[in-house]
C-alpha cells in the first residue's frame, strides 16, 4: 500500500537554559492511505510532539532540527507559510485532547465548522453553510441544524470531541491525527468516539493517527502500533503482533501492567519502576536500560537500532521477550533502581 | 423557525417554566437558564444601582447634547442679556456670564464638546490601541519589540508636554486636532492590556485547533482572539472617556484647547475664574456639570466591569 505520510529520522528540540530537551529523537513510520495507526507512550515520550511536529505546531521554542516528513510526495518541512497553511486543515487534519477548550467559547459551533472550511478552497462558502448539518449528522449529533446554532457550552464533552471530529474531517483531509480524543472523556462516551472514528475512517478511507497512553484504545482500532519511549520509536508493528508477541521489555511491560479481568485475585500487577528519562539528560546506552528488568551488559553502553523482529515488526532492544526464559518471575528487578528508590524513602 | 437561542427571552432550557408571578421569587440554580453573555453581563450590570445612575446621568448629557445641535435657550453669540451679578431667573436658570451670555446655552453647547470629545477619542484611542495590542501580542518577536518599544517611550514623555506640542504644529485648535493631540497620548493602555490578553489568548487549545485546520492569521485575531477579550477591551474603553474628557477640560482651562466661541467646559471655568470678584456661579456651574459627568461615566466603567469579569461571578 502507498504510505500518505513519511517521518524519516525526525528529531524536534527545544533549546532552553537548562540545556537541549530532545522531546522527539530520531523517529521514523509511515501512515498508508485509509490505515489507522496508534501511537503509543507514557507522557512525555514524544508522541504529542511527534503529531505537533508533522503540522509543523511545535511551540516555542521548540524547533525541528533533522529528519523528513514526506505526505503525498510533499516534503512537509519545505513548504513555506502560506503553503503550510493551505496544508493544515486541508490536507492533514489534528483533534486535541480537551474539548472542552479547543472550541472557541464565544463563537456557535456551526460557525466555527463553516470557518474550517472558508480557510480552504474546496468548498465554496455556500457549500460550506450547507455542509454543517451534514457533518454534524456524520457524527451522529441529534438535531444537527438546532445544534449547529448553539454555543460550545451548550455540548456535553462527548458533543463537543464529537464536533472538533466534524470540524476535522470538514475539508475531507488525507489524515487524521487524533491527540488523545478520549483522554478527557468518561469511558462510555469514550467508547462512542472511538467507534465513530472507526466507522469514519471505513466509511470515508481518512487515515487515522490515534495518539493515546491507553494501550485497550489502540487494540480496539488501530491496525498497526508505534510504541514510543524518550523521543524514539522502540516497537513498531501489526497490532496483532504488538500484542500477541511484544517484543521490547517496554511493550512487554506495558501490557503485563494492564489489569485483566480474568486474573485471579489477588496476584500482582507488575509496574515499571522509575521515572521516564530526563530528556535533557538521557541515560547512555538503551533509554530504557534504568528501569528495564532484562539487561543485558551491552545495554549500558549501546543504543540498539530498530531490529527486525518479525514480519514487519521491529523492536530496539538487544533481548527479545520471546527468548526471555523466566520473565515472569516478579524477583526480577534492576538493582540500581531498587536502591535509588530506597534512597529518597 | 422556533430555534431556541441562547438569545431568546423566557426560554428556559432545562429549567422549569416559572408559575407567573413568582419569576424571581424562585431560585431555579440547579439547572441555569441558557442565557447569552451579554444577557448576563446585563443583568449583573442592572443590580448596580449607581451604575445605573451613571447610565442615566450620561444619558442625560448625550440627550443635552444632541438638543443644544438644534435648540439653545439663546443664542452663544447673544449679549447682553443682563448682568454677571444678576440672581438665577426662570430666564435664566444658571444665571448670566462675565460676558452677559446665557450660562445654560453654554453649558448645553459644552454637552456636546464633552461626548463629541469623549467619545471620539476613546473610539480612536481603543482603535489604535486594539491594533497595536493585538500585533505585539499575536506575532510577538520584533513586532512586539517595536510596539512595546513605543508604548513604553510613549509613557515616559509627559502627556501634556505632547499634546501642546500637536496644538502648536497643528497651530489651529479644533475638535479634530484635540482628539488626535488626546489620543497620541493614552492609546498605551489599550494597547498594553490587548497585548497581555493576546498573549493568553493566543495560547489556548481553541486558537491552536483553529491554526491546525489552516485558518489565516487574520482570522484568527479577529474572529478567536478579539472576541475573547471584549470584556476588558469595554471596560477600559469606557474608562478612556473621563480620561479624555478631563484632559480636554484641563487644555481648554489653560487656554490651549478649543477657541472661544467652541464652549467648553474647561474653558467655561477658566472664564468664570477670571469673574471671581464678581460671582461664583460661572466657575462652580461648569465645574459641578464635568464632575458628575466624570462620576456617571467612572460609575458605568465601575459597573461593566464588574459585569463583564468572570472573575467576580457570583
Amino acid at each position: 500500500m502507498p504510505a500518505i505520510l513519511e517521518v524519516k529520522g525526525l528529531k524536534t528540540q527545544f533549546i532552553v537554559r537548562g540545556g537541549i530537551v530532545r522531546a522527539v529523537d530520531g523517529i521514523d513510520f509511515r501512515v498508508n492511505r485509509g490505515e489507522t495507526v496508534g501511537i503509543v507512550g507514557e507522557s512525555g515520550s514524544g508522541k504529542s510532539m511527534t503529531a505537533l511536529s508533522i503540522l509543523r505546531l511545535v511551540p516555542e521554542p521548540g524547533k525541528i532540527v533533522a529528519g523528513s516528513i514526506t505526505f503525498d510526495g510533499r516534503d512537509v518541512l519545505a513548504l513555506n507559510d502560506d503553503e503550510l497553511r493551505k496544508f493544515r486543515g486541508n490536507d492533514i487534519s489534528m483533534i486535541f485532547q480537551d474539548p472542552m477548550s479547543s472550541l472557541n467559547p464565544v463563537l456557535k459551533v456551526g460557525y466555527q465548522i463553516e470557518e474550517a472550511m472558508k480557510a480552504h478552497d474546496r468548498f465554496t462558502p455556500e457549500e460550506a453553510k450547507a455542509r454543517v448539518p451534514l457533518l454534524l449528522r456524520r457524527v451522529r449529533i441529534p438535531e444537527p441544524e438546532r445544534r449547529a446554532h448553539e454555543y460550545p457550552h451548550q455540548f456535553s464533552g462527548g458533543m463537543r470531541q464529537r464536533a472538533m471530529i466534524a470540524m476535522g474531517l470538514s475539508n475531507e483531509p488525507e489524515v487524521l491525527i487524533a491527540d488523545e480524543p478520549t483522554t478527557a472523556l468518561d469511558v462510555t462516551v469514550q467508547a462512542q468516539i472511538l467507534e465513530q472514528l472507526r466507522d469514519l475512517n471505513r466509511e470515508l478511507g481518512t487515515a487515522i493517527v490515534l495518539i493515546t497512553h491507553n494501550m485497550a484504545v489502540v487494540a480496539n482500532i488501530c491496525t498497526w502500533v508505534v510504541v514510543m519511549y524518550a523521543g524514539r520509536v522502540v516497537e513498531q508493528g501489526p497490532t496483532e503482533a504488538i500484542f500477541r508477541s511484544p517484543q521490547h521489555p517496554y511493550t512487554w511491560s506495558l501490557l503485563r501492567s494492564i489489569p485483566r479481568i480474568d486474573e485471579k485475585l489477588g496476584g500482582k500487577l507488575l509496574t515499571i519502576k522509575g521515572m521516564p528519562p530526563d530528556l535533557t539528560n538521557l541515560p547512555p546506552g538503551c533509554k530504557f536500560h534504568p528501569r528495564c528488568r532484562f539487561t543485558v551488559d551491552r545495554c549500558f553502553t549501546e543504543e540498539p537500532e530498530l531490529m527486525t523482529v518479525g514480519p514487519q515488526h521491529e523492536s530496539r532492544c538487544w533481548v527479545q521477550m520471546d527468548n526471555v526464559k523466566d520473565r515472569d518471575s516478579d524477583l526480577r528487578d534492576t538493582p540500581q533502581v531498587f536502591e535509588a528508590e530506597n534512597a529518597t524513602v | 423557525m422556533t430555534t431556541i437561542t441562547p438569545g431568546t427571552p423566557g426560554v428556559n432550557v432545562g429549567a422549569p417554566a416559572a408559575p407567573s408571578g413568582t419569576q424571581d421569587a424562585t431560585d431555579y440554580s440547579i439547572a441555569p437558564e441558557q442565557v447569552s453573555l451579554w444577557q448576563d453581563a446585563w443583568r449583573r450590570f442592572r443590580r448596580n444601582k449607581l451604575a445605573l445612575a451613571g447610565m442615566g446621568v450620561f444619558g442625560l448629557v448625550v440627550v443635552t447634547a444632541i438638543v443644544s445641535i438644534f435648540w439653545t435657550p439663546y443664542s452663544l453669540f447673544q449679549e447682553g442679556l443682563g448682568d454677571i451679578t444678576d440672581p438665577a431667573s426662570w430666564a435664566h436658570p444658571l444665571g448670566i456670564d462675565g460676558h452677559t451670555r446665557d450660562v445654560l446655552s453654554f453649558l448645553m453647547k459644552g454637552a456636546q464638546i464633552v461626548i463629541e470629545v469623549g467619545v471620539l477619542t476613546a473610539a480612536l484611542t481603543s482603535l489604535v490601541g486594539i491594533a497595536a495590542g493585538l500585533a505585539a501580542g499575536f506575532f510577538r518577536g520584533w513586532v512586539d519589540s517595536l510596539i512595546s518599544g513605543i508604548t513604553y517611550i510613549g509613557y515616559g514623555i509627559p502627556n501634556l508636554l505632547i499634546a501642546f506640542l500637536i496644538l502648536f504644529i497643528t497651530n489651529r485648535p479644533s475638535i479634530f486636532n484635540v482628539i488626535i493631540a488626546l489620543s497620541v497620548t493614552s492609546w498605551m493602555d489599550m494597547a498594553r492590556l490587548v497585548r497581555g490578553q493576546t498573549l493568553a489568548l493566543r495560547e489556548r487549545e481553541f486558537v491552536e485547533a483553529a491554526r491546525a485546520t489552516g485558518t489565516k492569521d487574520f482570522a484568527i485575531m479577529a474572529r478567536h482572539v478579539l472576541p475573547n477579550a471584549l470584556g476588558p477591551i469595554i471596560v477600559q474603553a469606557t474608562f478612556l472617556i473621563p480620561q479624555a474628557i478631563l484632559f480636554e477640560a484641563f487644555l481648554s482651562f489653560l487656554g490651549f484647547g478649543l477657541p472661544s466661541p467652541d464652549p467648553s467646559w474647561g474653558a467655561m471655568v477658566a472664564d468664570g475664574l477670571n469673574d471671581r470678584f464678581l460671582a461664583y456661579h460661572t466657575m462652580i456651574v461648569p465645574s459641578v456639570a464635568l464632575l458628575v459627568t466624570l462620576m456617571a461615566v467612572n460609575f458605568i466603567g465601575d459597573g461593566l466591569r464588574d459585569a463583564l469579569d468572570p472573575r467576580l461571578k457570583r
